[in-house]
């Protein structure tokens, strides 16, 4: 009998229990696959977009929850004329509740901007000009809000007209209504109010100019905060926020897994404490004994860690095509992200099997004649 | 804080003028669905409420209206349906569905913080927030369906997170939970999402807010059938 069948073993002497303890770790583990696939796939998907319109440096109001607070659109013609900055687009964009959808991206751009570019026509016509009560969806918008060319939409108090069904080259841009800036502002009664800025730098920029280029924009003008793409989000109270939940809610879900597979090994111990003692009495050192208990607790946290990736990796995908979810967000399932998974398993396994290896490491050879 | 000073502070939380859209959600067991986005014009001071309700879609319902008045604990108002008569709320029908949903009329322009009995009588948990437990009850001089209405307060934001109101009987009427509590533009915590669940125990309502504009002029004309159908 080699010593990983006494591993193995010990495992399968209690299969229900085994099963338990593995449906514990693979909650845990499923938990941190599912929120933190869905936060990164959030994060994901708005970079995707921002990329896909031609935008290098967001401008946008300083904190503000997931869509920034408005400021005056006067701010672009300040900086406008900083060096390398090719083309600038006035952006308002809501998350707002749009008939019978509780959750909609309403993407209004300034008429004629580079941010209308991207979209590619699918069926129907762009609108005609930036006072056209008309409105363009994203595939997934469309699919989502039960849409055709020709139909009504209610936005806000505002009836207008789907004229287009387009394609973004991103979830977001796909999951979003768009039309034009002045529209909206009319609709919610914001004129010149905006809360973002696009700007696409010329394409000789180095990534050092574009960061001396958001310093000098937020140097410009103070109230606004200037970041590159893949900062935007990072900057984001909301999105930190979002992302900090999906941990902190994961990590509870591992503490979970990390006292019940430390149940499991000590319960384990307990039992079979004549057969250490007898390995013990045989030969076994104590650090063979250790490791023993510490591969079966390893073991577990892998088990757990592969399945709970399954469940994971199944439930985030279910989730993500319920209406509320379906058009907002994709998962961001990165085999770096599942391999952390099934590594934090296997972790959890060792932590919780420390304390259950270092008793049966001090049992005592005698003890098994006393057991029986 | 004392009883009364929680329910003074929640009553001034709760005065000035708003424009609200929201989105109106009845679900019966049986699984069928109504939906209707809403637009709330708001006008509450310290004794007196004015209300109007404005369906913005779907276009079958569009144009109906509710308005509701409240003035020294006396409630009143008028429904509203395009080309048809202006209908007044009795006063025996304050107990009715706004737009057939779990919330009554009284509910939407009722300001029981207002109430000169105000007790404290506990504190639970709800939803991880350590909420006091407020008890209200009408006096003489405010009219009301209910004998007596618990919030459960949370004493950090001033937010109600649970609302039950009680029958002269006991009996628990309607209860309303906060599910989602947003920041106004001022950064005020405002509840933001709200499920009632009414007397008619077959079916549930949710109210979904999409936005809201503060301190909004609003004239006396707003709050009539003229000015809603303007």
């Amino acid at each position: 009998m080699t010593f990983f069948t006494v591993v193995i073993r010990g495992l399968w002497r209690r299969p229900l229990r085994t099963g338990l303890t593995l449906a514990g770790i693979s909650i845990g583990i499923a938990a941190v696959v599912a929120l933190v696939g869905m936060s990164r796939g959030f994060e994901k998907g708005w970079q995707v977009g921002l990329k896909a319109r031609g935008t290098d440096i967001v401008v946008s109001n300083r904190g503000g929850s997931l869509t920034p607070k408005p400021f005056d659109a006067s701010v672009r013609d300040r900086i406008a004329g900083l060096p390398h900055i090719a083309a600038t687009c006035n952006l308002l964009v809501e998350v707002t509740s749009v008939e019978e959808s509780d959750l909609m991206i309403l993407s209004a751009r300034e008429w004629g901007g580079f941010a209308w570019n991207n979209l590619e026509l699918v069926s129907g016509r762009m609108p005609r000009d930036a006072t056209e009560e008309a409105a363009v969806l994203g595939q997934t918008a469309a699919e989502v809000l039960k849409k055709k060319i020709g139909d009504p939409i209610q936005i806000e108090t505002k009836k207008l007209t789907v004229v287009g069904i387009v394609k973004g080259g991103a979830l977001v841009e796909d999951g979003s209504v768009i039309l034009s800036l002045p529209l909206l502002q009319g609709i919610i009664g914001a004129p010149n109010q905006i809360n973002a800025i696009d700007i696409g730098v010329t394409p000789s920029t180095t990534e050092q100019q574009i960061k001396e280029l958001t310093r000098q924009i937020e140097q410009l003008v103070p109230e606004v905060r200037a970041v590159t793409v893949s900062e935007h989000l990072s900057h984001n109270e909301g999105f930190r926020l979002v992302k900090a939940m999906s941990w902190g809610t994961s990590l509870l879900a591992i503490l979970v897994g990390v006292l019940g597979v430390m149940n499991t090994m000590l319960m384990t111990v307990f039992e079979r404490t004549h057969e250490i003692c007898v390995l013990l009495a045989v030969g076994w050192t104590r650090g063979r004994i250790m490791r023993m208990i510490l591969y079966e607790s390893a073991l577990l946290g892998l088990f757990g860690g592969v399945i709970g990736v399954a469940i994971g990796a199944i439930g985030v995908q279910v989730l993500s095509a319920t209406p509320a979810i379906k058009g907002l967000l994709q998962p961001d399932l990165s085999i770096a992200l599942l391999g952390l998974s099934v590594v934090i398993a296997i972790a959890v396994g060792i932590i919780s099997g420390l304390y259950p290896a270092w008793r049966s490491s001090r049992l005592n050879p005698s003890q098994a004649l006393q057991a029986g | 804080m004392s009883a009364a000073e929680l329910a003074d502070q929640l009553d001034v939380v709760s005065q000035g003028s708003a424009l609200i859209r929201t989105k109106l959600e009845v679900r019966s067991l049986a699984g069928a669905k109504r939906v209707l986005q809403l637009q709330i014009k708001q006008r509450r001071t310290k004794t007196t409420s004015d209300l109007a309700y404005q369906v913005l879609w779907p276009d079958e319902h569009k144009g109906e209206a509710v308005i509701l008045h409240q003035a020294h604990g006396v409630a009143k108002g008028s429904i509203i349906v395009p080309q048809q008569p202006v209908r007044a709320i009795k006063a025996s029908q304050m107990n009715e569905g706004l737009f057939d949903s779990d919330l009554s009329y009284q509910d939407a322009v009722e300001n029981f913080f207002a109430w000169k009995k105000q007790a404290l009588v506990g504190s639970e948990t709800i939803n991880g927030v350590n909420c006091q437990i407020l008890e209200s009850k009408p006096d003489s001089s405010s009219v009301s369906i209910y004998a007596k209405v618990r919030s459960w307060i949370d004493p950090q934001r001033f937010v109600p997170m649970r609302i039950e109101k009680y029958s002269s009987s006991g009996e628990l009427v309607r209860r309303i939970d906060v599910t989602r509590v947003a920041r106004d533009e001022k950064h005020h915590p405002i509840p933001a999402s709200l499920t009632v669940h009414g007397p008619r125990k077959n079916s549930v309502t949710e109210f979904n807010g999409a936005r809201i504009d503060q301190d909004v002029q609003f004239t006396d004309a707003d709050f009539t059938a003229a000015g809603v159908l303007k």
